[in-house]
């Protein structure tokens, strides 16, 4: 048992391919099978619910430590500047002000690779410019008041097309685009593609600014003790924070510790150490005492990340008979002021059968809140405008948009030349077309009478979310029979505390009222990755049935040893060995615990690697039955079908949190979620949840979701696929196309609100 | 924000005295949803908020045949909507009101804050020195003005964020306006005013004038109202535009009838050749279809916002054939 070995291990998070190396179990463990399962697969209540219901559930931004000073950050109000001067000094003298930061006192940091931690040169409208500690948060707003700024004013562009330009303001000296050129990927020959084409269609689609918005702020609380740095921090991966930390302020990682325990939401904008975690150290040790920041709703909009916008020029064609022959994409997207992905081609790159393919994307800087990974980064997107192009084209060739997707089914990842793991998306249609009714949407589209009119649309969905290696969990017996497992995992509010204790209450058979988890301290935890890209489930979960299974392995070495008889003679039950036959002899973990001598039997489970020579990518289709009312413009989505092949279901509870999130941050997208610029000013309008529109329960559809995938054994020990992004990625496509469907005009740019449906139906 | 004195006068003589004469000194403080997030913004900087909830006879709801309903200004609007004369005789009112903000909102907004909050404008809401704060230009006219008024605007182009407020011009509401001089009536029409009337004000209110009640006539039995608010989401949201009529109906023919407009002026917004076309009109689709044509001939719409034109007629005629159809 607990045999290992080390391996380069290669899988995609978030919006690239992470590469490194990383020990590995290599114990083979039997498939679970589904019916024999007692805790795992079923709808375990969430460890934490009655935290978070009664209120006593600790988020970063509630920690409180004695003699804690607050802190607040001075933001540049104005899209691009440079600061002249300045003067701190009044600030420093009104009572309460315990330290300021700015570029003239900090240490010279390097950030976003060009840029520093204290940059005089602003790009954006909220740029840092200095950091407050005082006694309490009124008096450090106050503060911020009083420091004077001189600014020069410089030229500004906020947007993206207008930044590609020649003579277009510049936030860096070698021009807007990042890298200089696009990032080009090609297979096949798409002139001949489209050659043999007898149905071009060729479209511009566009999708705006979404800002992540979580319900709790971006917030650190950072505490010196000595050389010894603990921060307490709203994050989504304690090590990713605690590495770069520790970089920076130049200490052994070992000297920080980075701890969370609840968090109320990120989505991607939480995935790397904020510079707020830092400036708070720094000042923490200048004036000795425990720095609280917590960012307000107003930053929260300008700041802390964005789903850069897009705008993308697509062109497919296809035989009569329904074959894709070639796809072209052309699109720009912006990154914002420091540098990020902007790219939404991989929709296109992967999703359906087509030989001849071209994409050609900028990632474009312009004077405004830089990007980062967002639930799906470039799927959402991307999946919005190739899912419009494949039903325009299935429109031309006269050809049920369902039919021409089936069509263009493939069984192997075209990128990479690999077939994958599994993928039962044929499956996951034909269930949701059923559940939804696709045979009765209005044929042709706009036909419904009104002023009412209804309409149905589709989307396919494919993303990663296999997760992979390195992941490790540590379990505890404890005496008494009682399990911890610690994880450097974290549970960012999708039920990552209660899925790994079912997988250890299901291999060592004990109740979920024995297993407590750890997870997020970077102190106490063994290493695992970033809570994104869909991977914490299926990263972290094999490893905690490995440490559970060498367990449960080292009871029963324990059992024979005491009672005198080879392993082969045991059976364990329900978390008590005994031996077979007649005579029956038995031990309860507790007892063999207490036989052993040792208070605590510690393992550590790895996550095994991901087999070679295969893709693995989650599948799924969401199908939207919508409501226009064509005398005002507004869409009602009455109704979501959402199917998925998403590996086995840990949690069908959990999983249906995770589904209804995605698909009501998917509608938020697509009909209300915008950040506006003011085009004269370069500052932003939508900085409050008033302007800024995140959807209410009213808006909310009824929802159907239909799993039509068990476990994938080729995968891990566990069979899981993430379905945290696969939840979103097709609900705005599915929307538009329903949106078509149902008035016979469609709408080309996100959000799908009022005034653009009037207005295409006015044309 | 700025240190303020927290004033609790105990009448309308002394909340109006220390309201002073002088204009951005004092603020009146009633339900507050309002009020904290102008000061939290820095919209407003008061010296002084004088607390209106401890000064007796503002919140009572009484109604009688002959007067018709006597609503206290600090009646908070949840409170105001489930009333019982509400529900029975004014559908307008009691539509408008329930579909305003959040039951949170609700149960601590008062229907005397409600008309006179401030407007929403993002411009004028957030860090932008704009024309109705003391700045030299309104922004929002070559800026994003899908929201902002298509009528009645200029030089400055809000639009007026109350529901009740539209749903009691139909009603022929009044309000009493209370000083330490003494106490005046004014219908709720002549209540609001236009920017090319006054820049930084959205009402008549002087300093010192407290808005102390709300009156709403007697409606006749024939009459029937309704209330339409479109907004972008489900809840939680201002109007984009919104429709109320209060229509006296006999047979196939309105008697008399009253239509306003939210969402498209600086001021709640009527439309007198509308309303005396209502009188005498006989109830058909058709009709409805060409009087709701002639709405907001005079609108000029901004760059962003034409689509209010369309909306508010179609609004009407379909607010118009629900009133009338049984």
């Amino acid at each position: 048992m607990a045999d290992s070995k080390i391996i380069k291990s290669k899988y995609f998070f978030e919006e690239d391919f992470t590469e490194e190396l990383a020990e590995v179990s290599a114990n083979k463990y039997a498939d679970w099978n589904k019916k024999e399962l007692k805790v795992v697969g079923k709808p375990v209540s969430r460890v934490d619910g009655y935290d978070k219901v009664s209120g006593s559930a600790v988020f970063t931004f509630d920690v409180i430590l004695p003699n804690m000073a607050h802190a607040k950050t001075l933001r540049c109000p104005h899209p691009h500047a440079k600061i002249k001067r300045i003067n701190t000094k009044k600030a420093e003298k009104i009572p309460g002000v315990l330290g300021i930061l700015t570029y003239e006192n900090a240490p010279k940091i390097s950030w976003y690779g060009k840029s520093f931690l204290f940059d005089p040169h602003l790009r954006y409208e909220g740029d840092e410019v200095a950091f407050v500690a005082a006694e309490n948060e009124r008096i450090a707003e106050q503060a911020l008041k009083l420091i004077e700024v001189d600014y020069e004013i410089l030229p500004f562009v906020t947007d993206a097309a207008e930044a590609m330009k020649k003579d277009a303001p510049k936030l860096y000296d070698d021009g807007n685009i990042r890298g200089g050129k696009p990032s080009v990927y090609e297979r096949g020959d798409i002139d001949k593609g489209f050659e043999e084409a007898s149905a071009v269609a060729e479209q511009t689609y566009k999708t705006q600014v979404e800002i992540h918005n979580p319900t709790e702020p971006h917030c650190s609380v950072v505490n010196w003790d000595g050389d010894y740095l603990t921060i307490w921090d709203s994050t989504q991966g304690v090590f990713s924070v605690r590495d770069r930390v520790a970089d920076v302020l130049k200490l052994p990682a070992s000297r920080v510790r980075v701890i969370k325990k609840y968090m109320g939401g990120a989505f991607g904008a939480k995935l790397e150490a904020g510079k707020y975690t830092v400036m708070a150290a720094l000042l923490a040790r200048k004036i000795g005492r425990p720095v609280r920041i917590a960012l307000d709703r107003r930053e929260m909009n300008l700041s802390v990340g964005n789903r850069p916008d897009s705008v993308q020029k697509l062109k497919g064609g296809a035989t009569k008979d329904g074959r894709l022959t070639a796809l072209y994409q052309y699109s720009y997207g912006a990154a914002g002021a420091h540098p990020a992905g902007a790219g939404c081609s991989w929709a296109l790159r992967t999703m359906y059968l087509c030989p001849n393919v071209k994409t050609e994307e900028y990632t474009v800087y312009i004077n405004a809140g830089r990007a980062r990974p967002f639930r799906a980064p470039g799927h959402v997107q991307g999946f919005f405008a190739l899912e419009a192009l494949i039903d325009e084209l299935a429109e031309k060739i006269g050809m049920d948009p369902l039919e021409f997707r089936i069509k263009n089914h493939t069984d192997r990842d075209q990128v990479f030349d690999a077939p994958y793991t599994s993928k039962l998306l044929l499956d996951a249609y034909r269930v949701a077309a059923e559940a939804i009714g696709w045979k009765n949407r209005p044929q042709p589209a706009g036909s419904d009478a009104g002023p009412l009119k209804r309409g149905i649309g589709m989307s396919s969905q494919i993303w990663w979310g296999g997760g992979g290696p390195p992941a490790y969990a540590t379990l505890k017996l404890n005496r008494d029979g009682s399990v911890r497992i610690i994880a450097g995992s974290q549970d960012i509010g999708t039920g990552t505390y209660t899925i790994l204790a079912q997988v250890a209450s299901e291999v060592l058979e004990i109740p979920m009222e024995k297993v407590e988890v750890l997870l997020g301290d970077t102190a106490v935890a063994p290493y695992c990755g970033s809570s994104g890209g869909s991977t914490t489930a299926p990263s972290v979960s094999p490893a905690v049935r490995d440490a559970a299974e060498q367990m449960k392995a080292k009871l029963l070495s324990g059992a024979a040893a005491h009672l005198n008889v080879s392993e082969s003679q045991l059976v364990y039950r329900n978390g008590v060995i005994h031996t077979k036959g007649k005579n029956k002899k038995s031990m309860t973990i507790r007892e063999i615990a207490r036989k052993m001598g040792e208070r605590v039997l510690v393992t550590t489970g790895k996550r095994e690697a991901n087999p070679d020579g295969y893709a693995i990518n989650s599948f799924g289709v969401q199908f939207a039955e919508v409501e226009v009312d064509t005398e005002t413009g507004k869409v009602s989505v009455k109704k979501i079908v959402a199917a998925y092949d998403i590996g086995r279901v840990l949690n069908p509870k959990t999983l249906e949190n995770q589904i209804h999130g995605g698909i009501i941050q998917g509608l938020g997208f697509a009909l209300f979620e915008e950040r506006i610029i003011d085009r004269n000013t370069g500052k932003v309008l939508t900085t409050n949840l008033h302007d800024y529109k995140l959807p209410t329960v009213k808006d909310t559809p009824q929802i159907d979701i239909r799993i039509v995938s068990k476990g994938d054994s080729k995968i891990s020990n566990t069979g899981v696929k993430g379905v945290g992004e696969p939840a979103m990625i097709p609900t705005p496509a599915a929307i538009g196309n329903a949106v078509y469907n149902a008035i016979g005009k469609r709408i080309k740019s996100l959000p799908i609100t009022p005034d653009k449906v009037l207005t295409a139906l006015q044309s | 924000m700025r240190y303020f004195d927290y004033i609790q006068p105990e009448n309308i003589k002394q909340a109006s005295e220390s309201a002073g004469r002088d204009w951005r000194k004092a603020l009146l403080y009633a339900g507050g949803t309002d009020l904290l997030g102008l000061i939290k913004n820095e919209v407003e900087s008061p010296a002084a908020l004088i607390n209106l909830k401890a000064i007796p006879g503002l919140n009572g709801i009484e109604y009688s045949e002959r007067e018709g309903l006597t609503i206290g200004a600090l009646v908070k609007l949840s409170q105001l909507s489930a009333h019982e004369v509400v529900r029975e005789k004014y559908s307008v009112l009691e539509q408008a009101l329930k579909e305003t903000a959040s039951p949170q909102l609700r149960n601590m907004g008062t229907i005397g804050g409600n008309l006179c909050q401030r407007p929403r404008c993002w411009y004028f809401r957030g860090d932008f020195h704009c024309l109705r704060k003391g700045g030299d230009i309104c922004y929002a006219v070559d800026g994003e003005n899908k929201y902002h008024c298509v009528i009645g605007g200029g030089p400055c182009f809000i639009v007026h964020p109350s529901d009740p407020a539209v749903a009691l011009l139909t009603l022929d509401a009044g309000v009493t306006i209370a000083s330490a001089k003494g106490t005046k009536r004014v219908a709720l029409k002549d209540f609001f005013v236009l920017p090319e009337d006054d820049i930084y004000r959205e009402n008549i209110l002087q300093p010192g004038e407290i808005v102390t009640h709300i009156h709403v006539p007697p409606v006749s039995e024939k009459t029937v109202s309704g209330y339409i608010k479109f907004r972008e989401r489900g809840a939680w949201d201002f109007a984009v535009v919104s429709v109320a009529a209060t229509l006296r109906i006999n047979g196939d023919t309105i008697i008399d009838g009253k239509a306003a407009f939210g969402g498209v002026a600086p001021k709640p917004w009527q439309e007198e050749k509308i309303n005396q076309k209502l009188k005498g009109l006989s109830v058909k689709p058709g009709n409805f279809e060409s009087l709701s044509a002639e709405v907001l001939k005079e609108a000029e719409p901004l760059n962003q916002n034409a689509f209010k034109l369309p909306l508010v007629r179609n609004l009407l005629k379909r607010l118009l054939v629900q009133l009338t159809a049984s």
